[in-house]
């Protein structure tokens, strides 16, 4: 057995899911859907909760059976192979430590299953805590370890087994905010380390967009998009999506014509060039980012807008705008000129936080 | 595996499972106090090297367990239990007729069960009912002393007296049965509704009466003579009377089971406890029951049944399991269902 | 492991069908297994030779059975196809072994029209033994092993058999006998024909009667029955919550005393405090006595009957009504009674409007809990019952009485089932609604807010005297063992014990047994120490499939496994002497056919505990020990069982205990070979010989404590270096 460290970054499909589905009774958590996940990767699934992140999850891990469909991890066949059987593992969101081992025995566990001896499995588990930032901590028991520390320990006992491939299941719900940062973090760069390919659970956009390479959004079962970061947060292909992915307006203009890539939408008295992204001629759906928002004085060229609440946020101060398309939400750089509820503005926007998506 | 090591466990245990039968074994259910079944038990054993397995059950779970091993008999000898019942199972073909050499020399009512149950038991002992009572509450009660059937009926014992019920108790049936067959049965049945005025329990168990009059729980109780005998020797304050009009009594029976296991130490068994050393056992363990062998070590303490006036008691009649149904339901109908 | 081979278990249902004598021998193991191939005698011949050397052709199809089983036990790559084999072996197998068996029995053709089709047989069979038994769980863990590899049970190998041995295993030694013992409800009565002699039955005024309510005679003994599980219940329930009240409620000096007090009565023996009660309240008894020479008054015989059975019904079930509320009363979040407090409400209306509508739905499952218990109760109505008749002991005198009618017994056990069933099913409808008792132990800050004072004096009114009468009770009881005559001759003596225990040394220096009691008293402890451990194993596993696991069927076995708890022990003794005196299992005599009665009979005790426990622990345990590659067996002793100590501490505890002082069931079962202590001790009650029976008891009592001592020693704590609070059991037993 080798360390951890050396593992390889992967290439090729590490996960590949073919239509697979899962129904409970009459529920259906996921419906049928296909998804690749190459190797050497770290995607993210996203979603409100009760979408099915986190019965995909499972059901990657062979902790759940599909109802249809399978999984291939690693090229080969494992569907109908018990958790396991299958070259993963899992940080869970409790963490799931075994309250009556102490930390060296939780992060041997595994190799000792698979049939180590003691000795070695301990020496190779005092390692991969080492990698974790634990060393020296083997031989307390885990209800005297901090949040944190049982987080290291939970990743620690995951990676000793080098799984094809690594799966989280909202790994840093139950830490507080400052720590949650950071942890995040150390996961990315572990990731990045060892070319881990890793499926991470979450329900916090701001830790998919932190980590991932690619972000599956999930609503009800299906994939409402998939992507890199970037793509999700700049060309979102759904109102929902965008809305998830950060903080958007969501407003409805008209698309008046289109011309090569390019279309003209009317919102109000306001005229944009937009990316057209295969939508038709017609009433259409915009979604404004609310750092995209630009606001000035009163009687300038654009959408004419009243200031209704002023939040002075430290680094930004956030504007809730009243215009004749509807409320908009601002996010503006000023921290010294603030305009004050009832002030009248004009809004314009810059394009590149602006889209069209299908209504 | 669990799997594995439960599978396992059942083996073991499936192979402890196998009855000891090692060469000259006897397979034994025993009526009567379970001092006395021993002591008859380890003798033998001592006496032969036969090795007895025995266990001690009343009469009624000894029937009923022939019954339900009909097909695939455990047990060789039952010993103890009245006629009557050896005659219900002798019905069901539970038994198998045996005479035994020593049989001559018994008393005649012990030979006359073997003949009621065309052969297939033979008399051990026997014992008569008797009208039991407390002395020592009846003194402090002021009440007279009970000397007939007829005496039961006194207005002075309402509330007093305790009987057991049919349904459940041999020793109720015995002392009905004995009632019909002293006077006739209108005349039993019509004694019986006049004297539930004084009776304050139907018990389910047939010598509960009797302790409940040696503990000073009722004052009057029919009972058997051979079991008030044992209680008075204990210590308790009991007292028995025996009816002017004629009683009922019991001869217990011992019988072979059809398709006994061991034949061979079965009638071995049958022919050793018809001596007079074997019916010694009985009184040095504190039992009175009258011994079927006139051999037997006199003792004041055993009743002299010829002193005893006796109704001339018809076993096969009465153990006929037709009459018994009838009369018990005669019983439940014009006595069980009387208001108290 | 579904990729593993199931070679092991083809070897040992082959095994089992070829090298091992197929029926039981009547000399044990040892010589005789060893020519079981080749054997003159056929009873002494594997299953092989039997059909080979003796013509035993219906043997043939169970040994073809082992073929197509070999063809998918091998290791092949195409699990579509090994499963298929395996199923198919296994299934033939299984059928193939209960068809011949119930088939041939001792009197060659079983069934009749079997006769009339083939002629007589000229042959006969008698039980299986070991190589019958191998056979039988060789192929069914094969064909749960090929439902396994088609995916079923997630695949799980283990999983498939565990459940498939847990459905075999209550199928042959539950339902089985159960429905032998209802089926006897059709035998004729006499002349009368099969539906006239059930009508008959059925109908008994001796049943249903309710003239009690217009004279005074006995009721039908369906009302006794009822009137008296429901007071028992309802009064037992009243001083379990005083106690549950007291001891979590209240400053009590002596708390954990009062705790001991209430547990005593479990590990009773019957008899105990029937006897008891007689001695204070009997006509001649203490209290009586005093009443009598103070007041002049007589009381007579009012302990006989339902005043006296209710008395000692209440003291008998009142631990239990307190372990299931100690439960509750202490799950109660003490926030919620703080919230009330601040809300200006006072302790009484605190308590009226918020601690005892949370309390309800655990009311409610401990007089549910209690009915089932005094329905099953049979040592105290045969003490105390007088002329008063309830459906236990009824059924034990239609058996034994001079009726003799196994038929009266089912219809009588019959109606004791639906009673039972129907309390069961009620049960399950107030737990299912959801306790509100929380268990997470999340946001239980606060201290439990102290009883208001009409209530807490309410609480000690009750229980302070209840108490004392326990102790009164148990010190009358237990000074009989030490006098003479118990009640008459108030000497001083140990002669109960000598003749009980005595020893001897033969002049070799061998111990010698003298003492009349050591018989039952090694057979008692041997089988209930062999029961003990497998009733916590399989009890503990049901518990874990119930509780992790979901497969079809699952909520079926569940009901079915709770069930068994449901059947009176009465019930159980019957069906079991009619079910296995007869090939195919015949086990009646035997030590086996005890143990499975203590397994069976307290397998929901197990399986409650261990539920109770696993709801406590996160499941994510178990799959993060899956996850980490360990099979399901490492997961359940690595992980699941370290952590269900407690739980594995109840099931042994209770599995002990019950098998050392059960007796409604074991009286129809107990052999000359092996004799319980309870029979023998209920012998010596019936003959009057209480000095015996008492001193017996002591011993069982002391003995029991020392047991459960040592299942605590040998099994050992958690040790999870935080606080543990005890892990509400809130079993109590018969639930």
């Amino acid at each position: 057995m080798t360390g951890p460290e050396t593992g390889a970054p992967n290439t090729g499909a590490a996960v590949r899911l073919e239509g697979i589905a899962k129904r409970y009774g009459a529920v259906t958590a996921v419906k049928p859907l296909d998804l690749t996940i190459l190797g050497g990767t770290l995607v993210t699934l996203l979603g409100p909760s009760g979408c099915g992140k986190t019965t995909l999850l499972r059901l990657i891990a062979g902790l759940e059976r599909p109802s249809a469909g399978r999984v291939f991890i690693a090229g080969q066949d494992v569907t109908r192979r018990s958790a396991g059987e299958r070259n993963v593992s899992m940080v869970f969101q409790s963490y799931a430590l075994f309250p009556h081992m102490d930390v060296l025995a939780n992060v041997a566990y595994g190799l000792v299953s698979s049939g180590l001896a003691k000795p070695a499995a301990h020496a190779t588990a005092e390692a991969a805590l080492e990698m974790v930032g634990l060393k020296g901590f083997g031989r307390r028991l885990t209800s005297e370890l901090s949040g944190g520390q049982q987080q290291r320990v939970a990743v620690a006992r995951a990676l000793v087994l080098e799984p094809d491939v690594l799966l989280f299941d909202e790994p840093l719900s139950n830490l507080d905010a400052r720590l949650r940062r950071s942890m995040r973090e150390e996961i990315r760069a572990l990731q990045q380390r060892l070319g881990l390919t890793v499926v991470y659970v979450t329900h916090d956009q701001g830790e998919a967009l932190a980590v991932s390479d690619r972000i599956v959004v999930m609503r009800d079962g299906e994939i409402a998009q998939a992507g890199t970061p970037e793509e999700l947060y700049m060309q979102p292909n759904s109102v929902f999506v965008a809305t998830f992915m950060g903080e958007a307006n969501h407003v409805r203009g008209t698309i008046e014509r289109t011309q090569d890539a390019q279309a003209i939408v009317t919102l109000d008295c306001l005229r944009m060039t937009l990316p057209h992204r295969g939508l038709p001629t017609g009433a259409v759906d915009i979604v404004v980012r609310p750092e995209a928002i630009r606001i000035s004085g009163p009687g300038g060229d654009g959408l004419a807008a009243r200031v209704e609440r002023a939040t002075y946020m430290g680094s930004h101060t956030e504007y809730h705008l009243a215009t004749a398309v509807g409320g908009l939400f601002a996010l503006a750089p000023e921290r010294l000129h603030r305009r004050a509820p009832g002030d009248a503005v004009t809004v314009t926007f810059d394009t590149d936080g602006v889209v069209l998506v299908r209504p | 595996m669990v799997i594995r090591s439960l599978a396992i466990a059942g083996l073991l245990t499936l192979s402890l499972a196998s009855p000891a039968g090692a060469q000259g074994a006897l397979n034994m259910l025993c009526a009567p106090a379970a001092d006395w079944c021993e002591g008859i038990a380890t003798s033998f054993q001592r006496e032969t090297g036969i090795n007895v397995a025995m266990a001690r059950k009343s009469s009624g779970e000894i029937l009923a367990q022939l019954r339900a091993e009909a097909q695939n008999p455990r047990t060789d000898v039952w010993f103890g239990g009245s006629t009557e019942t050896h005659i219900t199972a002798a019905e069901g073909k539970l038994l198998q007729a045996y005479t035994s050499p020593n049989m001559a020399a018994l008393h005649t009512w012990a030979k006359r069960s073997h003949t009621q149950s065309d052969g297939q038991c033979v008399g051990v002992s026997s014992g008569a009912i008797g009208i039991t009572y407390n002395r020592e509450l009846m003194a402090r009660r002021n009440l007279p002393l009970p000397a007939s059937w007829l005496d039961l009926l006194r207005p002075e014992y309402r509330g007093e007296i305790q009987l057991p019920n049919p349904n459940s108790s041999g020793t109720a049936y015995t002392i009905i049965a004995g009632l019909i067959q002293l006077w006739d049965e209108e005349r039993a049945f019509d004694y019986l509704r006049r004297l539930h005025a004084n009776v304050n329990a139907y018990t389910r168990s047939g010598a509960a009466p009797m302790q409940a009059v040696a503990r000073g729980e009722t004052a009057i109780a029919p009972s058997f003579n051979m079991e008030t005998a044992s209680m008075r020797q204990a210590g308790f304050p009991i007292e028995i009377a025996y009816p002017e009009e004629g009683t009922s009594y019991e001869v217990a029976c011992m019988s072979i089971v059809r398709g006994a296991r061991n034949p061979a130490q079965a009638r071995r068994f049958y022919d050793w406890y018809l001596t007079p050393a074997a019916m010694d056992i009985g009184p040095s363990v504190n039992q009175w029951h009258v011994p079927a062998h006139p051999g037997a070590a006199p003792d004041p303490r055993i009743p002299d049944l010829s002193t005893i006036r006796l109704v001339d008691y018809d076993f096969a009649a009465f153990g006929n399991s037709a009459t018994r149904r009838r009369i018990l339901e005669r019983w439940d109908r014009e006595i069980g269902s009387l208001p108290r | 492991m579904a990729a593993g081979s199931s070679l092991f278990f083809w070897l040992v249902a082959a095994i089992g069908g070829i090298a091992l004598p197929w029926h039981m021998q009547q000399a044990g193991l040892g010589k005789g297994s060893v020519g079981a191939l080749g054997a003159s005698n056929p009873e002494a011949a594997s299953a092989l030779w039997q059909a080979v050397g003796h013509g035993r052709f219906w043997f043939w199809p169970v040994l073809a059975s082992l073929l197509p089983a070999l063809l998918g036990a091998w290791p092949l790559k195409d699990r579509a196809l090994r499963s298929r084999f395996l199923i198919a072996g296994g299934a033939l197998g299984l059928a193939a072994i209960a068809l011949q068996g119930m088939a041939v029995g001792i009197r060659g053709w079983s069934w009749i029209w079997l006769t009339t089709l083939f002629g007589e047989l000229g042959d006969r069979q008698f039980g299986i033994g070991i190589g019958g038994a191998m056979a039988v769980a060789g192929f069914l863990v094969l064909l749960t092993d090929g439902l396994a590899l088609r995916g079923l049970f997630k695949g799980d190998r283990f999983v498939a058999g565990a459940v498939g041995l847990l459905v075999a295993s209550i199928t042959v030694f539950t339902f089985w006998p159960v429905l032998t013992v209802l089926a006897q409800m059709l035998i004729p009565l006499g002349e009368l024909g099969v539906a006239a002699s059930l009508a008959e039955r059925l109908l008994d005024r001796k049943i249903w009667g309710l003239a009690c309510l217009e004279f005074r005679v006995n009721c039908g003994v369906f009302w006794n029955t009822s009137l008296l599980a429901i007071s028992t219940a309802t009064l037992a329930t009243a001083l379990g919550l005083a106690f549950a009240l007291i001891v979590t409620r209240s400053g009590f000096p002596a708390k954990r005393w009062l705790r001991l007090l209430t547990v005593l009565p479990i590990i009773t023996p019957p008899f105990v405090i029937g006897l008891g009660l007689i001695l204070i309240f009997g006509r001649s008894g203490v209290f009586n006595r005093l009443v009598e020479a103070l007041f002049g008054l007589e009381l007579g015989r009012w302990i006989y009957g339902y005043n006296g059975v209710l008395l000692a019904q209440v003291f008998s079930f009142t631990p239990t009504a307190f372990l299931v509320l100690i439960g509750v009363v202490e799950g109660i979040s003490p926030a919620m009674e703080e919230a009330s407090s601040t809300l200006r409400a006072s302790p009484m209306r605190t308590f009226r409007a918020v601690s005892l509508p949370l309390m309800l739905p655990g009311l409610a499952n401990a007089w549910l809990v209690v009915f089932i218990e005094s329905l099953a109760d049979f040592g105290n109505p045969i003490v105390l019952g007088g002329a008063f008749g309830v459906l236990s002991t009824e059924i034990f005198f239609a058996v034994i009485g001079a009726q003799q009618d196994f038929g009266r017994a089912a219809v009588l056990a019959q109606i004791m089932l639906a009673m039972a069933l129907a309390a069961f099913l009620i049960q399950r409808r107030v737990i299912g609604r959801g306790s509100y008792v929380s268990l997470t132990g999340k946001g239980d800050g606060g201290l439990a807010t102290p009883l208001p004072k009409p209530v807490g004096r309410a609480a000690y009114g009750i229980a302070i005297p209840w108490a004392c009468l326990t102790i009164l009770v148990y010190v009358m009881a237990i000074v009989g063992a030490f006098v003479k005559v118990w009640g008459r001759d108030w000497t001083p003596t140990l002669d109960h014990f000598r003749r009980a225990f005595a020893l001897e040394w033969t002049p070799e220096g061998v111990i010698l047994f003298a003492g009349g009691a050591w018989h039952s008293l090694g057979t008692t402890v041997a089988l209930a120490t062999i029961a003990a451990p497998i009733t916590a194993a399989i009890g503990l596993t049901a518990a874990w499939l119930l509780q992790r696991q979901s497969f079809a069927g699952r909520t079926a076995l569940e009901f079915a496994l709770m069930l068994t708890f449901a059947v009176p022990g009465t019930v159980i003794g019957v069906a079991y002497i009619l079910t296995y005196n007869v090939p195919p299992l015949e086990i009646t005599g035997t030590a086996i056919i005890l143990i499975a009665c203590f397994v069976f009979r307290n397998l929901p005790v197990g399986v409650r505990s261990g539920v109770a426990a696993m709801s406590q622990l996160d499941r994510s345990l178990d799959e993060a020990a899956a996850m980490l590659g360990a099979s399901t067996f490492r997961t359940l002793s690595t992980v699941v069982l370290p952590l269900l100590k407690p739980a594995l501490v109840t099931a042994l505890v209770y599995a002990f205990v019950r098998a050392m002082t059960t007796v409604s069931a074991v009286i129809f079962l107990v052999s000359a070979e092996y004799e319980m202590a309870t029979v023998f001790i209920i012998n010596r009650v019936i003959n009057g010989d209480y000095g015996l029976a008492i001193a017996y008891s002591a011993v069982l009592i002391v003995l029991m404590m020392a047991a459960i001592g040592l299942i605590q020693l040998l099994v050992g704590r958690r040790n999870l270096g935080r606080r543990s609070g005890p892990i509400a059991l809130t079993v109590a037993g018969r639930a």
